[in-house]
């Protein structure tokens, strides 16, 4: 990934708990530090869960960030379709935003691919970037927060 | 064998792909709508992606979120259910333009299908029964004359460009022919401009009895026999039944040879239905349905095959693993459709959904995504759920029904449980004497 927004998760944690997820044969891990926590749980477990938060797609383990951290979602710019998010039009360049930049009403925030289009999010109002909730290259799904601005 | 599959619907239908997706061992990923987010599908597949807002038109009518959608699961093939996509050629051809397999039959046969004009001179020149008539438009009243004379009374004069029944005409005997020619184009002329009329055999009280096909890409095809749908109001299906109780053993097997003949011929794939209006014994073509249908269960239950099974495994290239000689009906199944709907106004009902207790025992079967606590969305069809019942003989089937008819409890909505309650003591269905416009009648109070 190209860029590591502040609430990124700690890859090297999640890899750790993923693999002592599959030496124990365990299949749900939640670890938490300092006001957050993780769980890792392994897909035999997603089988049997009925929870209706919608399940993410991806790898053999799954890392969610606990609801508990509590994002204040009044202000968030959520993906108007299910797709792949980009941080920037290629790798080469800077994101289009970082936390904390003021942005204006119309200007580009993220562009979001779907069946390779690749279609702009654009800021509905003039506010500062408080927080991104994506990273690059990641699927979201229609109505998913991309991020916080106020 | 596919791996994943994505799912392109919502309801019971999905549920039923995902049942013989996980008896197959294959993974399945949902999509939804926001509306649907709790839908027991949604809760049941491995994954699940939102893909839009309530509006089908944005969600899943929206092919372009569900090729995205399968894009990010990196499944192996989409099913498409019934209704939604289901028909859609250009889906098909979409679905497979992205290396993904499509269940159901190529989007050339559904597009043939999809055209009712070149599906009818397909399946006639294939070698399957339609409806008699003028071939085109009439010149004049001697020719409407001589092709009456030639079809057999009594006969309809319909509009070329017609629908809603105007323009339309029935002739009863030589006398009428020429005054109904002159009304009919009269009134095709105020109605559509266009004064062309032809001429079909008319139907006066037939039965809808629909041929249920699987074929491969082998080229191998059987027929699982037939179910009655002549129990429609407003041409909505309320319950089928296979077999008929119209049919004969030799009318079973003629025109289910002729089905897998014509089947043969056009180079079909996949599960498809092969629909005809049946009166004084003759089969009548009225159109073909490339995509499974809600009421394949009653086949299912009488021939004892998964027929969604057999559609991923036709979809995924393999042959079929039967012939037709060991095909073996069983017994009698009929399927009655519950509705979220008031059952005398039909008026959809909508909502919470308090107690849920479905029926169970031997030979029931409830297709359904409901459980208690869940919200019917006003988005979407009323049909709610399907009871399903197999007995030895259409006799113990009924008693079944009735048994669990009973038994079914779904508080907090309207539903047409009561509708199916009153139809299971008419004299007129106990004794399977039915035809399509019977229950339109019955629920209007005029049933004779």
């Amino acid at each position: 990934m190209a860029d590591k927004p502040e609430r990124d998760i700690d890859e090297d944690l999640v890899r750790q708990l993923a693999k002592l997820l599959d030496e124990t044969g365990l299949t749900e891990i939640e670890y938490g530090r300092d006001g957050w926590h993780v769980r890792v749980s392994g897909r035999t477990q997603q089988v049997a869960t009925i929870d209706p938060a919608p399940a993410q797609s991806g790898g053999d383990t799954q890392a969610t960030p606990d609801d508990s951290v509590d994002v204040d979602l009044t202000n968030a710019v959520t993906s108007p379709m299910v797709g792949v998010v980009f941080t920037s039009s290629d790798p080469e360049t800077p994101p289009f935003i970082k936390v904390g930049d003021q942005v204006e009403e119309g200007q580009t925030l993220l562009l979001i691919e779907a069946m390779k289009v690749f279609n702009p999010i654009t800021a509905t109002k003039a506010g500062k970037v408080v927080q991104i909730l994506i990273t690059n290259g990641a699927p979201v799904e229609f109505g998913e927060p991309l991020l916080i601005l106020e | 064998m596919f791996e994943k599959v994505l799912i392109a619907n919502r309801g019971e239908i999905a549920i039923r792909i995902l049942r013989a997706c996980r008896e197959m061992g294959i993974k399945t990923v949902a999509v939804h709508s926001t509306a649907d987010a709790d839908a027991m599908h949604v809760r049941l597949a491995e994954e699940s992606i939102c893909i839009g807002p309530p509006a089908a038109k944005d969600s899943y009518l929206n092919p372009s979120a569900i090729l995205t959608a399968a894009t990010i699961a990196h499944v192996d093939a989409i099913h498409p259910g019934y209704g939604f996509l289901s028909e859609n050629a250009d889906f098909a051809a979409m679905v497979e333009e992205h290396d993904f397999a499509f269940i159901g039959p190529s989007a050339d046969h559904i597009r043939l299908m999809g055209d009712k004009i070149a599906a009818k001179q397909a399946v006639k020149d294939a070698g399957i029964p339609v409806v008699p008539g003028s071939d085109g438009a009439l010149a004049d009243a001697d020719e409407a004359l001589a092709a009456a004379e030639a079809i057999g009374y009594p006969v309809l004069i319909k509009a070329t460009a017609g629908g809603g029944g105007r323009g339309m005409q029935v002739v009863r005997d030589a006398e009428g022919v020429a005054q109904a020619y002159a009304l009919a184009r009269a009134e095709a002329k105020a109605a559509f401009t266009s004064d062309e009329v032809y001429l079909e055999k008319f139907l006066e009280a037939p039965r809808h009895i629909e041929v249920q096909v699987l074929a491969d890409s082998q080229g191998n095809v059987v027929h699982l026999g037939e179910r009655d749908c002549s129990l429609q109001r407003r041409h909505q299906k309320l319950l089928e039944e296979a077999p008929s109780p119209a049919l004969n053993e030799a009318q079973r097997q003629s025109i289910g040879d002729k089905v897998v003949q014509a089947i043969k011929k056009l180079g079909y794939r996949s599960v498809g239905t092969v629909e005809f209006l049946f009166e004084k014994g003759e089969f009548y073509f009225i159109e073909m349905n490339t995509r499974l249908q809600v009421e394949h269960p009653v086949t299912e239950m009488i021939c004892g095959l998964d027929l969604v099974r057999e559609m991923i495994r036709v979809a995924a290239g393999a042959p079929l693993g039967f012939k037709q000689s060991e095909i073996k009906f069983s017994g009698h199944s009929i399927e009655c459709r519950i509705n979220a709907e008031n059952p005398d106004t039909f008026q959809p009902c909508p909502g919470l959904v308090g107690i849920y207790h479905a029926p169970g025992g031997l030979g029931v079967r409830v297709d359904s995504g409901l459980y208690s606590g869940y919200t019917v969305p006003p988005h979407y069809d009323s049909m709610i759920a399907k009871l399903i019942v197999h007995g030895a003989n259409r006799n113990e089937c009924l008693m079944r029904l009735r048994r669990a008819l009973s038994e079914y409890v779904i508080d907090g909505l309207d539903t047409t449980i009561p509708l199916h309650q009153r139809l299971m003591n008419e004299p007129d269905f106990v004794n399977g004497d039915y035809d399509i416009h019977w229950l339109q009648k019955f629920v209007d109070g005029t049933n004779t």
